[in-house]
């Protein structure tokens, strides 16, 4: 089974300052990690992988340094990687990233059989790219799964939670997932597994030419959406202070919380 | 760019998995266990050794950046990985024949078995030749007698590397090294010091009374421990530097969030021009140590001579750490002398920097041998 994992580097949220004088990110001095959700979806990827057998492929589109999360996807277990990197895409919204994402997809060979993308990102949180590539491939979607079985050699079972209930799907391939709320923790590769992912070599580029794909539908071109404007939202939330005995402020919060299902009956009596 | 993901990597694993453990470390003096297995499954005990011999197969500059990391946020845990790898590793590595590589490498660089470099004695620091330890051929064997004094990691340690005295046919006096396992009859470890900083690594005396090792523990000839010793030292000294930038920017890092965070007059004291030239002092000099560490370090990498340089990087590194810990501790101002925040930890951690490997003034006296060739 051939499985393409779509990834994508962002600043580290945890390190990343606002500019509050331009309204713009302070990249200095921060680190750029692979996406959070793709990330766990690289690691369901693995998983899938594990109990099938097959070729595991990762892309990214991005500037060439963004080569550093292909390197760090081969060093967690994935077989190759394919840079999406040309000038021209700079400045892509998610409809033009999306296409260049298809694009590569679609030439790779054989076809996989899944593909899997993150959610969302922690910079941009749009979660448009994973249903907009599925939509160009003309691949069914499932979005936001957190665990992905085999059930046959065709067909997959996926589970994702939705308004509080917790749905599996069948999943014929092939098939695009979305990927979010994995609960395993994802442990990053060791430093053996880095060393030989860096240097394997086993990544290539590609560009606007190699994909045949023209100026207008790449880039900021290629884009349907501009950002017009960014401002600060004023942000407040009101506090609440409750008074009394402390037994029953306590019981006072476990009902609220309860009431925002934030903990659940059984919790609070047992 | 692997060398900037693997400091990555490694900041990551030491924010999430060390820095929870470093205050009762400290308090309580007590070795990490759930720490050493988690940095066993990283490789962090086998970082040069190649890969089909167990290890991660990095380069010095990237065995550098593991333990300058690890010592960012635990001095203790990188000391414990500095001299796994650099003394203790490394030489068998290094000057080990294939019976040796076989039993030893493998156990060693996946963590099952931590490593120990047993020089100092009671009578012997920098003076390395007035040690006492000897070592006497009684058939197949040898027998060891001596105390060693001041062992990293001898608590944990699986396998230690005895520097021994005896004389030779001629009568004169000359040096070997032994690998002797702590679990050797007549080999008996004493109680884990009471240190200033480093707390957390298990520092202790090792004795041996009458203590017999096979032939096959030697390692190198018989009289090739000075040189041995003096080469591993040179490679130490690299590692511990690595562990001293750690520390200064460990310092610098604690420095620049508390002077973001705290206001006085009426803004953080980050705007403050005194506070600002300290700031700056501190990153001038962690990255000049640094730059040194790093050359040396690849000055190894290449086979090339690196005495000199790796005692200029050990100095610099040393002295780095000593003053930003001091200048970080200032900027923490009273804050900074309660247990509340790391700064405290660091002045007393980085301390030895200065001390162990060889003092500031052997480095000099090496500096200055190389000079004066």
């Amino acid at each position: 089974m051939h499985i393409a994992v779509c990834i994508k580097q962002v600043p580290d949220v945890a390190a990343v300052r606002i500019d509050r004088e331009r309204m713009t990110i302070v990249r200095e001095g921060v680190q750029n990690i692979i996406n959070p959700s793709d990330y766990q979806a690289l690691s369901l990827a693995l998983a899938l992988r594990a109990g099938l057998g097959g070729t595991l492929t990762v892309l990214t589109m991005g500037p060439p340094q963004s080569e550093e999360a292909l390197f760090e996807a081969i060093a967690a277990g994935a077989d190759r990687g394919v840079l999406l990197t040309d000038p021209c895409f700079a400045g892509a919204d998610t409809l033009a990233t999306s296409h260049v994402l298809a694009r590569a997809i679609s030439r790779l060979e054989p076809l996989p059989s899944v593909v899997f993308c993150g959610n969302n990102t922690t910079d941009s949180d749009t979660g448009h790219v994973g249903p907009q590539v599925a939509e160009e491939l003309g691949l069914p979607q499932v979005c936001g799964i957190f665990e992905v079985q085999p059930e046959s050699l065709q067909t997959l079972l996926a589970k994702r939670v939705r308004d509080g209930y917790l749905e599996t799907i069948r999943a014929a391939c092939p098939v695009l997932f979305t990927v979010k709320g994995v609960s395993e923790p994802v442990l990053l590769p060791g430093l053996g597994s880095l060393q030989s992912a860096f240097s394997a070599g086993s990544i290539v580029r590609w560009g606007r030419n190699e994909l045949d794909l023209t100026m207008d539908e790449t880039g900021l071109t290629g884009s349907a959406t501009r950002v017009w404007r960014l401002r600060a939202a004023p942000h407040r939330t009101k506090g609440e202070i409750l008074t009394g005995q402390a037994h029953d402020l306590v019981k006072e919060i476990l009902k609220r919380l309860e009431a925002m299902s934030l903990v659940e009956e059984e919790q609070i009596h047992g | 760019m692997k060398q900037v993901v693997i400091r990555r990597t490694v900041r990551s694993d030491a924010e999430h998995f060390l820095a929870p453990l470093t205050a009762e470390m400290d308090r309580t003096g007590r070795f990490p266990v759930q720490w050493r297995l988690f940095a066993a499954a990283r490789q962090y005990f086998g970082l040069e050794i190649p890969q089909d011999l167990g290890g991660a197969g990095l380069d010095a500059v990237s065995a550098c950046i593991v333990i300058e990391e690890v010592s960012r946020v635990s001095p203790a845990m990188g000391l414990c990985i500095s001299v796994h790898n650099g003394v203790a590793l490394y030489p068998i590595f290094k000057y080990g024949d294939d019976h040796q590589k076989e039993r030893y490498l493998r156990v060693m660089a996946s963590g099952d078995a931590i490593g120990s470099f047993c020089l100092t004695e009671p009578n012997a620091g920098s003076d390395a030749s007035s040690l006492e330890t000897t070592a006497v051929r009684r058939g197949d064997n040898y027998v060891l007698n001596g105390t060693k004094i001041f062992v990293t990691n001898g608590g944990v340690s699986a396998i230690n590397l005895i520097f021994s005295a005896s004389l030779s046919e001629s009568g004169k006096k000359v040096f070997t090294l032994f690998i002797v396992e702590s679990d050797r009859k007549g080999l008996e470890k004493g109680p884990a010091e009471d240190l200033m900083g480093m707390r957390g690594n298990p520092v202790c005396s090792i004795s041996l009374d009458d203590c017999e090792v096979p032939l096959e523990s030697r390692l190198g000839g018989e009289g090739e421990g000075m040189r041995i010793a003096i080469a591993t030292l040179h490679g130490g000294r690299i590692g511990i530097g690595a562990q001293a930038i750690g520390i200064a920017q460990g310092c610098l890092d604690a420095s620049i969030l508390y002077s973001r965070q705290r206001i006085q007059f009426g803004r953080s004291i980050s705007e403050q021009g005194a506070v600002q030239g300290m700031l700056a002092d501190m990153a001038v000099k962690t990255e000049a140590a640094r730059l040194l560490v790093y050359r040396a370090a690849s000055l190894r990498e290449k086979g090339l001579e690196h005495g000199k340089e790796s005692a200029m990087a050990k100095l610099l590194a040393g002295e780095a750490a000593v003053e930003a810990a001091r200048s970080g501790l200032q900027i923490h101002g009273g804050y900074g002398y309660t247990k509340a925040y790391p700064i405290e930890r660091f002045y007393r951690d980085a301390k030895v920097c200065e001390i162990y490997e060889g003092t500031s003034e052997v480095q000099r006296m090496v500096i200055c041998r190389a000079l004066l060739k």
